[in-house]
C-alpha cells in the first residue's frame, strides 16, 4: 500500500524564509577563525581541539566568532552564549564538578515533553547562560530532510537560540542547545506552524520513534518501516506529549536483522524485520561469485585486495549455526536453523534474499546503563505481520503498556520491571506462550515454566515413601 | 466522572506535603477515593487540569512529574521553596 500522510506536508522554501544573508551566514574569514580568542581562557578546552577528531569546541568557537560579528537585532538571546558556554565548561574542568542546573517546570503549553530546563548556577559569571533549556525536535522518518528545512531551522536556532544544536541526540531527535523560557513558546509556533514538524519526546513519555532506512532504500528491508515509525508517532501523539508512564519509553525500527538502527540495544520496543519461510537462492548468481564475476559484499571492502573469494572461508564456515553446504555447484540452506545473522546476505545480497514471508520480530527491554547496567532487548514475539494499520502491533503495544504503568515503579524501565518480575511471570500477564527464542540458551531447570498447582503433589514429596519404592 | 476525578486530583495535590509527585502516585490516590477510575480517565483529567493552568508539568529531562501551578516551584528554580 502506497504510503498516505495524515495532511499534505508543507513544501518548505528556505530562500522565503531564511533570516539570515549569505554574508551573514559567513561574516568572517579564515584567519579571523584562526585568531579568535574567547573572552575566557579555556586552557583545557583549547586542548580538545588538538586531536585527530573534529571537536565541538571548535564548533563552538566557529559560532561565537559569527555571534560577535552579527548586529543586536539578529539574535534574541545573548550574543554571549557560546562564550559563556565554553567559560562554564572550563571552570567545570577546574573545579570537578557541573555548574548546570538541571530541569524544571519550562515547556511549552500542554506539552509534557520536548523541553528540558536548564540553568547555570554561575549566572553572575556567566549572565548570557542563566537560562540555557534544550528543545528537543521530532526528526523525520529515516532522518530525511530536505537542505531547505535543515537551513531553515538553523537559521531560526541562531535567531531564538545559541545556535549551537546536536544531530542527532541518543533517541534520534535534534537537540537544540540553548534559548531562555521566553523563547519557548514562539520557538514552538516555528516549528510548528513555519517547519511543519513537531518537538520531540522527553519525560516519562513515549520518546520520538526512529527508524532505518527501510524499503526507501534498502532491498533488506521486510517492512515499510517509515510507515510503521510514522503511523505509531502519529497514533500515540497522547503518549508522546502527555507523560503518564512511569518512566521513558522508545520504540525504534530496524527493516532487518541488521539493524541499523540498533534497536536491540536502543529501545524498549524494537521491532526487527525478519521472515518465516526461506532465504532465496539465486544458485546461478552463487556460481557467478564462486567465480569472481560478482565482487562479494557489494563492493564494501573493495579497496584492498583480499584474494580470490573462497565461498567456504568467508561464507558457509563462518555461519553461526553452521545451516549452510555446498552440494555439488548448488548452494543448500538449512532454515530451519537460520539466526539471521545475515552474514551470507549481507556477503552475497546478489545470490541470497530475505525470504517473502516477511514480519516483524518484536523484542522488549532495551536501555542504557542508569541503574543496574546497559541491557540488551529480550525476544518477545518471533514473528508477527507488520503491515498497515498494525492493529495487531498496537494491541501488543497497549498490553506491555498496561502492564508496565500497573505493575511499574517510578523510574523503573520496562528492562527493569521484566527482571524484577521475572520472565515467566512477564510473558503470562502479557499473554504470550513460551517460546524458544525467548532464551538464549536451554536452561538447566527444564521446569522453569512450570507452576506449583500444575504439578502433582505440589513441589513437596515424602522422601520416604519415594525411597519404598526407589531403591538407591 | 471527570469532574470527580479532577477534584480527587486536588485533594490529593493539595494534601501532599510534596510540591511535585509522580503520575502513578497521583493515580493511586484518585483510585482510592473513586475504584471505578480507570488510567485513562486519570490522564485524561490531569491534562484538562494542565490545560486549564492549575497542573503543571516537572520536568528533569528523564522523568516527569506533576505539580499544583504557584505551589513550590517557578519557571526559576532559584526562587521559591521545594
Amino acid at each position: 500500500m502506497a504510503f498516505e500522510p495524515v495532511r499534505e506536508m508543507k513544501k518548505l522554501n528556505y530562500d522565503e524564509m531564511r533570516i539570515y544573508s549569505e554574508a551573514e551566514l559567513k561574516n568572517y574569514t579564515e584567519e579571523e577563525l584562526k585568531s579568535f580568542k574567547c573572552k575566557y581562557e579555556i586552557p583545557d578546552l583549547d586542548e580538545l581541539e588538538k586531536g585527530p577528531w573534529p571537536s565541538f569546541v571548535s564548533d563552538t568557537k566557529q559560532e561565537a566568532l559569527r555571534r560577535r560579528k552579527l548586529s543586536d537585532d539578529q539574535m534574541l538571546i545573548g550574543r554571549d552564549v557560546c562564550e559563556d558556554m565554553l567559560g562554564q565548561l572550563q571552570t567545570s574542568f577546574d573545579e570537578g564538578e557541573t555548574h548546570w542546573k538541571h530541569g524544571g517546570i519550562v515547556g511549552v503549553f500542554g506539552y509534557g515533553g520536548g523541553v528540558i530546563g536548564r540553568y547555570s548556577d554561575l549566572a553572575e559569571k556567566y549572565p548570557s547562560i542563566a537560562m540555557f533549556h534544550t528543545v528537543r525536535v521530532n526528526q523525520p522518518a529515516s532522518k530525511f530532510y530536505s537542505t531547505d528545512f535543515l537551513k531553515t531551522i538553523c537559521d531560526m536556532w541562531e535567531y531564538r537560540g545559541s545556535g549551537m544544536m546536536n544531530l542527532h541526540g541518543s533517541t534520534g531527535d535534534l537537540v537544540l542547545l540553548g534559548t531562555t523560557t521566553e523563547q519557548l513558546e514562539p520557538i514552538f509556533y516555528e516549528l510548528g506552524h513555519v517547519l511543519d514538524t513537531d518537538i520531540g519526546g522527553s519525560g516519562s513519555n513515549l520518546r520520538t520513534p526512529a527508524c532505518c532506512i527501510g524499503k526507501a532504500r534498502c532491498e533488506f528491508a521486510c517492512y515499510d518501516t517509515q510507515d510503521l515509525c510514522y503511523d505509531l508517532t502519529q497514533y500515540y501523539q497522547d503518549e508522546l506529549h502527555r507523560p503518564a508512564f512511569p518512566y521513558k519509553f522508545k520504540f525504534k525500527f530496524d527493516g532487518c536483522p541488521n539493524g541499523c538502527v540498533a534497536s536491540i540495544a536502543r529501545s524498549d520496543m524494537s521491532f526487527i524485520g525478519t521472515w518465516r519461510d526461506d532465504i532465496r537462492i539465486d544458485q546461478d548468481a552463487v556460481k557467478a561469485y564462486i567465480a569472481g564475476d560478482i565482487v562479494p559484499n557489494a563492493g564494501a571492502h573493495g579497496k584492498r585486495d583480499w584474494g580470490k573469494f573462497d565461498i567456504n572461508k568467508e561464507v558457509i564456515s563462518l555461519c553461526p549455526t553452521k545451516c549452510m553446504s555446498m552440494e555439488g555447484d548448488q548452494l543448500v540452506i538449512d532454515n530451519s536453523e537460520c539466526v539471521r545473522c545475515m552474514h551470507c546476505i549481507n556477503t552475497m545480497p546478489r545470490a541470497l534474499k530475505p525470504g517473502l514471508d516477511t514480519g516483524i520480530t518484536i523484542l522488549l527491554g532495551a536501555k542504557a546503563p542508569i541503574l543496574d547496567g546497559a541491557q540488551m532487548a529480550t525476544l518477545m514475539v518471533p514473528f508477527m505481520k507488520a503491515e498497515a494499520p498494525y492493529d495487531n502491533i498496537k494491541a501488543f503495544v497497549e498490553r506491555v503498556w498496561e502492564f508496565w504503568m500497573e505493575e511499574g515503579k517510578n523510574r523503573e524501565r520496562l528492562g527493569e520491571l521484566m527482571q524484577r518480575v521475572t520472565l515467566p511471570k512477564f510473558i503470562e500477564t502479557i499473554g504470550l506462550p513460551p517460546a524458544p527464542q525467548m532464551v538464549k540458551a536451554p536452561r538447566a531447570n527444564p521446569y522453569i515454566f512450570w507452576k506449583e498447582e500444575d504439578v502433582k503433589g505440589g513441589w513437596n514429596r515424602d522422601i520416604n515413601d519415594y525411597r519404598s519404592r526407589h531403591k538407591r | 466522572m471527570t469532574e470527580d476525578i479532577k477534584k480527587a486530583i486536588l485533594a490529593y495535590a493539595e494534601g501532599s506535603n510534596k510540591t511535585k509527585f509522580y503520575f502513578k502516585d497521583m493515580e493511586k490516590a484518585v483510585v482510592k477515593t473513586i475504584p471505578e477510575a480507570k488510567m485513562r480517565d486519570v490522564k485524561k483529567a490531569a491534562t484538562a487540569l494542565v490545560n486549564e493552568g492549575i497542573l503543571i508539568y516537572f520536568s528533569t529531562g528523564s522523568s516527569t512529574m506533576y505539580g499544583l501551578k504557584g505551589r513550590g516551584m517557578t519557571e526559576d528554580p532559584t526562587e521559591g521553596t521545594e
